[in-house]
């Protein structure tokens, strides 16, 4: 009985959705199963093979970037002193929404898959080598001791120990990453792709076909929730143990010194700019489309452009701002309030875990159908795509509250909302300002796509624009504006979070 | 395997305002078992660590025969053991003792009869998971002993196993590394327990460390745990404890 239970629901819930959408009749955001089941069973041909592209470059894209973050992890382990530079490039490369480089990608790329896999790759490297650094790092110090007494360095004390100890946390990376992926090989579609999951949707969209709209959404969320539990499957068979990791950004110290830092700062910049005009001329590609530095910066010398660009970047802004406040807020006071029952909390934490496992944008065009195409429609996508990572971290944040705690409290006969103001909810913080840093390009991302696909408004529609008038002069400065925008804020929110941890976390803060 | 000197020439060590080492001169003699003992946080674990190179000396010097620690260690020739026995757990008890001959670049022919020795056959092919707390020490002395060093460095290595299986590595454990004539060094906070294992026993002082004490153990051999009832062993535990006492 237990092992149908779960079948028992899936009847139940389709049973409700269809009896909803027939009360409903005549409104055409919703689409019931059997209307699904319908343009499965008439397009079956048709959508087999938009799978088939969309999983093959996702799949590509998936193992390109995660070899990427394997060979970043490796440097920054065996290079200890390239970590500051290696983890801020990384981080500004992440920082770049997708959907802005997409044009860019299709241009350089022309017609064929390789934006999507290079999309795909783009949206998994980060979130691997993140969890990865905290595997290699995750390892006792009498073993590395044990190396050296042997007169062993890093690169064996990686081989030997490091990578096998990082196993459990890689596959954590991968788990995450893997749906992300799929998310990459869509969006790399909506910029102009020929075949894919990601064309289909843009279709049914532009022909307010909300039935495909609904297949599409659904078929998207389920191969990529398949994924996340394939490798979550193979992970605790290979290597058994899963640990809780907080995707937080480097480790390592910072310097107190404000003109150090500031000095580090601006020399990061000059090598990100070199790298950009390097990386173009050693391809030698065309001026007209591969826009160096210097062309951005004389194109954001006249004001007009400046005016465009900065009026759609506010518009964008005020769509961003309250969907990503809505998100991150709503996902820890359900994390914290949760908490408070622990039945309940045990019941929704598998869900959310699922959930989070959905690439959302994937699901916008469905969000944006149903809430429109304005500010609340926006921001339902900004919330909703923030929403999960940041309440299943939270989640585990409130974890992380020491047992001898609890029972101190529970010794002074304290209540459980006491607990969760004076224990719990201080021992969360790390958990949501790493969700609130990793949610800056997550937002960006939502809001732009949502531009691009729908709303017409901010800049992502203004990429489109550019894109399809060929004006790359704007096209390459909305990414250059998005990039600056991305990392400010991530830096903001860094600070802040040091700021806090201070006083409720000091031991993490080095 | 051939024990060597350790030369240690005023060596001094500050981890940033605090002084760990004072200076500090002594020569441990090859093939000996000398114990280093003195109040918690003395600074008897900053030494071993940089006889095994592990930190370096602010000033003065550490050979190990004729060489750097360093040196001997890219040869093999050093082992160390710790509180925590550091087992990777996707080894067997096995593979964690041919480990240390992996990294010192030797066969690792003698695992199976070391794994006899220390009184572990039939657990072979467990992991440390599956290993009691002393099991898992023995585990990890084995590993020191594989790669034949001839500079064996023990911090602590029964600290963290209770009274009753300490008592009992104490008498099986030792004759191993005896016997195969390592100049070895122990950090241990238990008197009786230096008196027990070493030739030698060096007291050091509260913080920062200098040698204040330097006691000769002539115990006869071989030692095991009937030895601590006889007036020579009570007696030298005696000079031991007030040597630490005068300069606490």
């Amino acid at each position: 009985m237990t092992r149908l239970r779960p079948i028992l629901l899936v009847c139940v819930a389709l049973a409700l959705w269809e009896a909803v959408v027939r009360m409903a009749s005549g409104n055409l955001l919703i689409s019931s199963p059997t209307a699904v089941a319908i343009y499965v069973s008439e397009n079956a041909a048709l959508l087999g093979r938009a799978t088939l592209e969309t999983s093959g470059n996702a799949v590509w894209g998936f193992v390109w970037g995660n070899l990427a973050a394997v060979l970043l992890g490796s440097l920054i382990t065996v290079f200890p002193r390239s970590e500051r530079t290696v983890s801020a490039l990384a981080l500004l490369v992440f920082c770049v929404p997708l959907i802005a480089s997409g044009p860019i990608l299709r241009v350089l790329f022309g017609p064929g898959a390789g934006p999507q896999i290079t999309l795909a790759a783009l949206a998994v490297y980060y979130t691997t080598l993140l969890a990865l650094l905290v595997g290699l790092r995750a390892v006792s110090q009498t073993w590395t001791d044990l190396m050296q007494v042997y007169g062993r360095g890093r690169i064996s004390t990686l081989i030997r120990v490091r990578a096998r100890a990082s196993l459990p946390y890689l596959f954590v990376g991968l788990q995450i990453s893997a749906p992300a992926a799929f998310l990459g090989a869509m969006i790399g579609e909506f910029t102009g792709a020929e075949r894919g999951l990601g064309v289909l949707t843009l279709r049914a969209m532009r022909g307010l076909d909300t039935d495909a709209t609904w297949t599409l959404a659904l078929l998207a969320a389920a191969i990529a929730m398949a994924a996340y539990a394939l490798i979550g499957w193979l992970g605790q068979h290979l290597v058994g143990y899963r640990p809780v990791i907080l995707l937080s950004a480097s480790s390592a110290p910072t310097n107190g010194n404000v003109w150090r830092r500031l000095t580090e700062i601006a020399l990061i910049t000059v090598l990100v700019l070199v790298l950009w005009q390097l990386s173009m001329d050693a391809f030698d590609l065309n001026r007209f489309f591969a826009k160096r530095p210097g062309d951005v910066w004389v194109f954001l010398m006249d004001a007009d452009n400046r005016g465009t660009l900065f009026a759609a970047l506010a518009e964008t802004l005020s769509f961003a701002a309250p969907g990503y406040l809505a998100g991150l807020g709503l996902g820890a006071g359900l994390a914290a309030l949760l908490v408070l029952s622990p039945a309940l909390s045990q019941a929704t934490m598998p869900v959310a875990v699922a959930l989070r496992a959905i690439p959302i944008i994937t699901t916008a065009p469905l969000l944006v159908l149903a809430f429109g195409r304005g500010l609340v429609g926006t921001m339902v996508v900004v919330a909703v795509m923030i929403f999960f990572p940041t309440f299943v971290a939270c989640q585990q944040g409130l974890r992380q509250t020491s047992g001898q705690i609890v029972d101190l409290f529970k010794s002074y006969g304290a209540g459980r909302w006491r607990l969760l103001r004076a224990a719990q909810i201080p021992a969360m913080l790390p958990a949501f300002f790493a969700s609130a840093r990793m949610a800056v390009p997550a937002a960006l991302l939502a809001v732009t796509t949502v531009e691009w696909l729908a709303t017409g408004k901010g800049i992502g529609v203004l990429m489109a624009m550019t894109a399809s008038t060929s004006n790359y002069n704007m096209l390459w400065s909305c990414v250059a504006i998005l990039a600056v925008v991305a990392v400010t804020t991530y830096a903001a929110i860094t600070a802040l979070e040091r700021l806090v941890l201070r006083i409720y976390a000091s031991e993490q803060v080095s | 395997m051939t024990g060597i000197d350790i030369n240690c020439d005023r060596i001094t060590k500050r981890f940033g305002e605090t002084e760990a080492v004072a200076p500090i001169s002594v020569t441990l003699a090859a093939g000996q078992t000398t114990a280093l003992v003195g109040p918690s946080g003395c600074g008897k674990s900053t030494i071993l660590r940089m006889m095994a190179g592990l930190d370096v000396p602010d000033s003065g010097t550490i050979t190990l025969g004729d060489e750097p620690p360093k040196t001997l260690a890219r040869r093999g020739a050093l082992a160390m053991a710790f509180q925590d026995p550091s087992l990777l757990p996707w080894r067997t008890v096995r593979a964690n003792i041919a480990l240390g001959a992996e990294l010192a670049r030797k066969p690792a022919d003698d695992v199976d009869a070391l794994i006899h020795l220390v009184g572990l056959s039939g657990f072979a092919d467990h992991r440390p998971a599956e290993l009691s707390g002393g099991m898992r020490q023995r585990t990890a002395i084995a590993r020191s002993l594989i790669s034949a060093p001839d500079v064996l460095l023990l911090d602590e290595p029964f600290g963290a196993v209770d009274a009753m299986t300490r008592r009992r590595l104490n008498t099986d454990l030792p004759p191993l590394w005896r016997s195969r004539g390592a100049t070895t060094v122990l950090v241990t906070h238990s008197v009786q327990e230096a008196v027990l294992l070493s030739d030698r026993v060096l007291v050091l002082s509260p913080r920062p460390a200098r040698l204040v004490e330097d006691i000769p153990v002539d115990l006869p051999g071989p030692r095991d745990n009937t030895c601590v009832d006889t007036a020579a062993f009570n007696a030298l535990t005696r000079t031991v404890f007030a040597a630490l006492e005068k300069n606490a």
